[in-house]
């Protein structure tokens, strides 16, 4: 048994044309049209990373490039990496990305202030040549350069994903196994910087210590009654009062001194029962 | 799906040379260890373990490489785990040179005696300037994760130049530089300076990191593969455009310069080597700048030696810059640290001389000579980072210049040590930094570089003027009566300053055995 999903990604996978039906350097028309929409997507995405202000929505600028990539990636015969790149990228790491951000506090944003004068004019200048040469000398030599296609590592031998298998295991093994190290050092360093330990400071009572504390030194177990609510004050400074009508000691807080008993006769005077007693034309106003 | 799997067959698992990289396997593994004793062992347990771990793992692969080596192997070298790694003549110089200076680092790093406690905070978490970071400062603990933090570096150095692809070359750089960000930011005085060295330092990294694997995947889409050999091969007869290579190369070297710290690429070395702790400087200092000119020379020699007509010149021009920065802007330092951090910018220079001094036959004097600068400096800056963390005041090391005025009134035999290995650093005969410049700029010349070597020589005297000036501050001046005092040093600063004069006297007069050991062999294609 297997889930759908599951099936339904084995399925794409395993969905390879014979090597003869491919045609290998020619552009289809659908490649052609997807990529003309996602390539500027993309680089709009990039752009928008660099250039928004919050944080968040850098991050989230980020995904639309990621998930235009990734679908580049499936169009180019790389369907393995296309899903990785979504999955793991898009899925994984950039939501734990915005979770961190939402952690740390999202109103901080960048410092606008220049500290080196004309910095960033030069800094843009220096990137913009810089982007210019690489995409000059880049797109120059690949003009050139006989394109060949995957379709004989997607079809024979187990296909995209064994192929990458079969690599992984054999050619870049060791670059593999490294990259463990990486990721201890990672986790490592995560601990060194955020981890606080409780050296030095007595451990932390348990309840049934701090419960047998509380009898021991024969203090009161039960709460302690709140404040009184009247018809005229609802302020913690009011006290309770008992049934015999005097103020409840207990209900007031030590801090706050209590509300100075004469705003409060009348009530005393209600729980008492020496007050004037309801009227039962009271209701129907004035008139009567 | 069913067809496909079908057509998968067993794969073959590449061939281990278990004895080749044993002396890596130790270090790798003993460094998940000392993680495991980390999460596993009381607090106040921690040093004396790890300390035991780390010295011993360095022994036994010390004891592990001594054994390959004087056992019967191929004389070319062998390349194991597929091509990956390359364990050939200059490799296992390359490690045990590592190794050793590794042994001098992770003695400074785990002195308590110097500053009580040790250089590294107590707990990194809190913040600085806190009541909490106030309370810990009086506390003697240390965050203990600098030693397997150390060995992942060690690793990754050692794996960084014996790599023999490019993609192994990136993870290993990695590996060797993520454990170094962190630990620039632990000092325990001035916490804020050291954690700005550390951002620092990561954000310039990630982005040489970025340049490099540009460079590879340019590369890749010249060659059709990451290993050097292959690059070579695809560079020796080719009618495919060069615009690739060249792109690729471009970017490559940028990242390799970054890490070596050489010439315009250096912005970060000043400040990060400021504000680091200093047994992480001397580490850093010494360790990184053996493995990044290994993996420079190895990049250089095995994959771009047909081609270097047309990279000699950037090369040349990159080497130039460095010596001028590093000498010129060393002038102008008030600090001890920046000033051996300028320093490190022109010594930089002159190994970059070594790393391009390729003859048009195909022979590359310039290698041996280079291993044996790299040893040679290695040595001599650590036991300098150990002089500098002995001189003190209340505020931690009195790094200031003028606090250094007649130093040698108050401790003659920490000025006289101070006083020759600057004069190392600035290569006066009898120091073995006059033979590592003498072998370098010897090789250069018979390279064809001998303008190169003029300019060079030039450098180094305007950077002796340098050196100079520290060392008659400390014994001319008269000090100044709030100076600071120098501490004396416990056994392990001891042996480590120690070990690294003693070396450097001992390369100044008895070079022979090492120039030999560099030489056995050439890098294997």
């Amino acid at each position: 048994m297997s889930l759908p999903a599951v099936d339904v990604l084995s399925q794409f996978l395993a969905q390879q044309p014979e090597p003869v039906q491919r045609v290998v350097d020619t552009v289809t028309t659908g490649e052609a049209i997807a990529f003309w929409v996602l390539g500027p997507l993309a680089l709009a995405g990039a752009l928008g990373m660099l250039f928004a202000r919050n944080a968040v929505h850098s991050a989230l600028w980020l995904v639309v490039t990621m998930l235009s990539l990734g679908v580049l990636y499936m169009i180019q015969q790389a369907p393995f990496l296309g899903f990785v790149q979504i999955i793991v990228y898009t899925g994984a790491i950039m939501m734990l990305f915005l979770f961190v951000l939402m952690m740390v506090g999202r109103d901080s944003s960048d410092s606008v202030v220049e500290v080196i004068r004309g910095q960033r004019l030069a800094a843009a200048l220096l990137g913009i040549g810089f982007a210019v040469l690489m995409v000059g000398s880049v797109g120059r030599a690949l003009t050139s350069v006989q394109s060949k296609g995957l379709a004989e590592a997607n079809t024979t031998n187990g296909g995209n994903v064994g192929n990458i298998g079969t690599k992984l295991f054999t050619d870049y093994l060791f670059a593999f196994e490294l990259t463990s190290a990486l990721l201890i050092t990672a986790a490592l360093g995560a601990m060194i910087l955020a981890f606080v330990g409780r050296d030095g400071k007595p451990a932390r009572k348990t309840q049934k210590e701090l419960v047998e504390e509380r009898f021991q030194e024969g203090k009161r177990v039960g709460s302690i009654p709140g404040p009184g609510v009247f018809a005229t004050a609802n302020s913690v400074a009011t006290p309770a009062l008992l049934p015999d009508g005097s103020v409840s000691e207990e209900s007031l807080f030590e801090v706050i001194e209590a509300t100075d008993s004469s705003t409060l006769s009348d009530d005393l005077a209600e729980v008492a029962g020496t007050g004037h007693q309801p009227d039962s034309h009271a209701l129907k106003g004035s008139e009567s | 799906m069913n067809l496909l799997v079908a057509q998968a067959q067993q794969i073959e698992a590449p061939q281990i040379d278990y004895g080749a990289i044993a002396p890596l396997l130790v270090v790798l593994g003993a460094a998940c260890m000392s993680v495991l004793l980390e999460a596993l062992l009381p607090k106040h347990q921690r040093w004396a373990v790890q300390l035991v771990l780390t010295l011993g793992t360095l022994v036994g692969a010390t004891g592990a490489l001594i054994f390959y080596a004087t056992s019967e192997r191929p004389a070319q070298g062998v390349a194991t785990l597929a091509g990956a790694i390359a364990v050939d003549s200059p490799s296992l110089f390359l490690w045990a040179t590592l190794l050793v200076l590794a042994f001098g680092s992770v003695l400074l790093i785990a002195d308590r005696s110097v500053e009580p406690g040790g250089a590294f905070v107590a707990q990194a978490a809190i913040r600085p300037g806190t009541i909490q970071d106030r309370a810990q400062a009086t506390k003697t603990g240390m965050q203990t994760e600098v030693f397997p933090l150390t060995l992942f570096a060690l690793g990754g150095m050692m794996t960084f130049v014996a790599s023999n692809d490019l993609l192994t070359m990136f993870v290993a750089l990695e590996v060797l530089s993520l454990p170094l960000y962190l630990m620039c930011g632990l000092a325990r005085r001035r916490r804020l300076l050291s954690q700005e060295a550390a951002v620092k330092y990561f954000l310039l990294g990630a982005f040489a990191s970025a340049f490099f694997l540009y460079g590879v995947a340019l590369l890749y889409g010249y060659a059709g593969s990451v290993k050097l050999s292959a690059i070579a091969t695809a560079a020796a007869g080719t009618d495919r455009s060069d615009t690739l290579l060249f792109a690729g190369f471009g970017l490559l070297v940028v990242g390799l310069l970054f890490k070596a710290a050489v010439g315009p690429f250096h912005s970060w070395t000043p400040d990060v080597y400021q504000g680091a702790p200093t047994p992480v400087t001397a580490f850093m200092a010494a360790c990184t700048k053996v493995a990044a000119f290994g993996g420079i020379l190895r990049v250089l020699t095995v994959a771009f030696e047909n081609t270097q007509w047309e990279w000699r010149g950037v090369l040349y021009g990159v080497a130039v810059v460095s010596m001028v920065i590093g000498a010129v802007l060393g002038l102008t330092q008030t600090d001890v640290k920046r000033m051996i951090a300028y320093s490190s910018v022109a010594h930089a220079g002159f190994l970059l001389i070594g790393s391009i001094a390729l003859t048009p036959e195909g022979t590359a004097p310039g290698v041996s000579a280079t291993l044996f600068y790299l040893l040679a400096y290695g040595f001599t800056t650590i036991a300098a980072f150990g002089i500098v963390s002995l001189v003190r005041n209340s505020d931690g090391e009195a790094t200031h210049l003028s606090q250094w005025a007649g130093l040698a009134k108050r401790s003659p035999i920490v000025a006289g040590v101070f006083t020759f290995l600057l004069l190392a650093l600035a290569g006066i005969p009898l120091t073995s930094g006059f033979i590592g410049k003498f072998v370098v700029f010897s090789a250069a010349i018979e390279a064809g570089l001998a303008p190169l070597v003029v300019i060079a020589l030039v450098a180094s005297a305007v950077a002796a003027f340098f050196y100079l000036r520290v060392i008659v501050l400390m014994y001319f001046s008269e000090p100044a009566p709030d100076g600071p005092t120098v501490t004396v040093p416990g056994a392990f600063t001891t042996i480590a300053i120690t070990l690294g004069a003693v070396v450097t006297l001992v390369l100044g007069l008895w070079p022979t055995f090492v120039l030999d050991w560099a030489g056995t062999g050439t890098f294997l294609s």
